[in-house]
């Protein structure tokens, strides 16, 4: 009885310095990862479409393990319902490893579908690592300035007006044919075969 | 349409489908009925413009997304308005007990069948005219008027060429009016419930059927062009369906329509 609990006290310790070992490389992977971000700051218009880079290098003394980049997006202002996926479509990257001192740039392809001030940011994470920290980047600012959009004003016009002409000419044509008594007799008729 | 007996019986004309299409047009449209439809046709655009542009929380995709939403709109109502047309465009003659006449003119069954088809296509391109106002309103201020136009015109024609076929078919070869009415609309909304595919089933498989299907094809065209400012011709593979379906079934529809028409109903 002595001996197994022996046996799982040592058992339990290599388990628990084995975690430790594995947080520490993580975190350890996680230090050896930086990001940098180019431009860090965007203005641009409603509607335009722009693209900012993301340098992710590693600075590890071996390969890193697989890694994934993704990008989120957020307004900097309280009150503006931001989508990240309207933005951009493609805002995860499988990185795969970076060999010791290596690095990747990523273009981030970005639709400015909002006004405001906006902010992006970049987070590296292993892929194989749920343990490890993720390393997040400097954030690139956007400014994005007003457009002239749609009103329900500017529009009554055409949604009072179309239909209203076309019955104005519905009732042309129905007097029009009461007068000509076209109604019972649409035109000449055909000449038939027989 | 109506027809006098003439003491000669003349030479069956093949190029009668002019006549018939002009009296057809003539029929719809002074009649009142094509009036009567474009104006329902016109409401409805306006409720659903009216609709997105009161949305004031409105943001620059969203914009463009109502543009498309109002377009394909216009082109499914616009589509229907022909398949019903040319749905009730034979089977409707014969329950009203005007196709007899019809058969007795001087003119091949093709060119009649012809000159129906283009009539319920006139019912198109009175709603396409009806929608320029409101895309032109909706998508002025981020430059995708022209855009809209015209894949709405190409893609809208496409469609309806195949449904007033379909119709036509149909309409030949229905027992009843009411048959030929239904049949169409069951096909229609069949066709249309793909568009509802959730994302996760618009891959493999879901993306093969969405291919093939002629409307949900014709869609995915103009979604690509309008919303994702796609190229022209960036997805050209999408346009298969629409153009192979409306050079097949105006085929049909011709030769349906030059074999099968028969006073008796069932094409009989």
């Amino acid at each position: 009885m002595i001996g197994l609990g022996r046996a799982l006290t040592a058992a339990l310790a290599a388990a628990l310095a084995a975690m430790m070992v594995v947080a520490g490389t993580a975190g350890a992977q996680a230090r050896e990862v930086s990001i940098t971000t180019n431009p860090s700051r965007v203005t641009t218009g409603l509607g335009e479409r722009f693209s900012f880079q993301t340098t992710i290098a590693f600075d590890g003394a071996t390969a890193s393990g697989s890694l994934i980049a993704h990008l989120n997006i957020l307004s900097l202002r309280d009150g503006t319902y931001v989508d990240p996926e309207d933005w951009s479509s493609e805002r995860t990257v499988y990185l795969g490893t970076l060999p010791a001192g290596g690095l990747r740039t990523i273009t981030w392809n970005i639709h400015a579908v909002n006004t405001g001030s906006l902010a992006a940011y970049v987070t590296v994470l292993p892929q194989n690592d749920v343990d490890a920290p993720p390393t997040t980047g400097t954030a690139v600012r956007f400014e994005v300035s007003e457009r002239d959009t749609l009103n329900a004003g500017g529009i009554l016009p055409i949604v009072l007006g179309v239909p209203a002409a076309l019955a104005l000419l519905g009732a042309a044509a129905h007097l029009a044919r009461r007068r000509r008594g076209i109604a019972n007799s649409p035109g000449p008729p055909l000449k038939s075969t027989q | 349409m109506t027809a006098t007996a003439a003491g000669t019986p003349p030479k069956r004309s093949a190029s009668g489908w002019a006549v018939v299409g002009e009296r057809e047009i003539r029929d719809l449209w002074l009649g009142g009925r094509g009036l009567l439809l474009s104006l329902a046709f016109s409401m409805l655009l306006s409720v659903i413009a009216y609709l997105v542009a009161a949305n004031q929380a409105l943001n620059f995709l969203e914009q463009r997304e109502s543009v498309n939403l109002t377009l394909q709109v216009a082109v499914a109502s616009g589509s229907l308005l022909t398949l019903l047309a040319a749905a009730d465009s034979v089977s409707g003659e014969r329950e009203r007990a005007t196709f007899e006449s019809l058969l007795l003119t001087p003119v091949a069954r093709l060119g009649i069948t012809s000159g129906k088809l283009l009539g319920a296509l006139s019912l198109w391109l009175g709603a396409f005219v009806i929608t320029i106002p409101y895309v032109w309103y909706l998508g002025r201020g981020i430059g995708l008027v022209g855009d809209a136009i015209v894949t709405g015109l190409v893609i809208g024609t496409l469609l309806a060429i195949f449904l007033a076929s379909l119709g036509m078919i149909i309409s030949v070869f229905a027992n009843s009016n009411r048959v030929s009415l239904s049949l169409s609309l069951f096909i229609l909304l069949a066709l249309f419930a793909p568009t509802q595919f959730p994302i996760n089933a618009q891959r493999g498989w879901g993306e093969i059927l969405l291919r093939v299907n002629p409307i949900t094809a014709g869609e995915h065209y103009v979604g690509r062009i309008l919303v994702n400012g796609d190229g022209w011709g960036d997805n050209l593979s999408w346009l298969v369906a629409p153009i192979v379906a409306a050079v097949v079934f105006v085929s049909a529809a011709a030769f349906v329509g030059a074999r099968f028409v028969r006073l008796g109903r069932g094409g009989t």
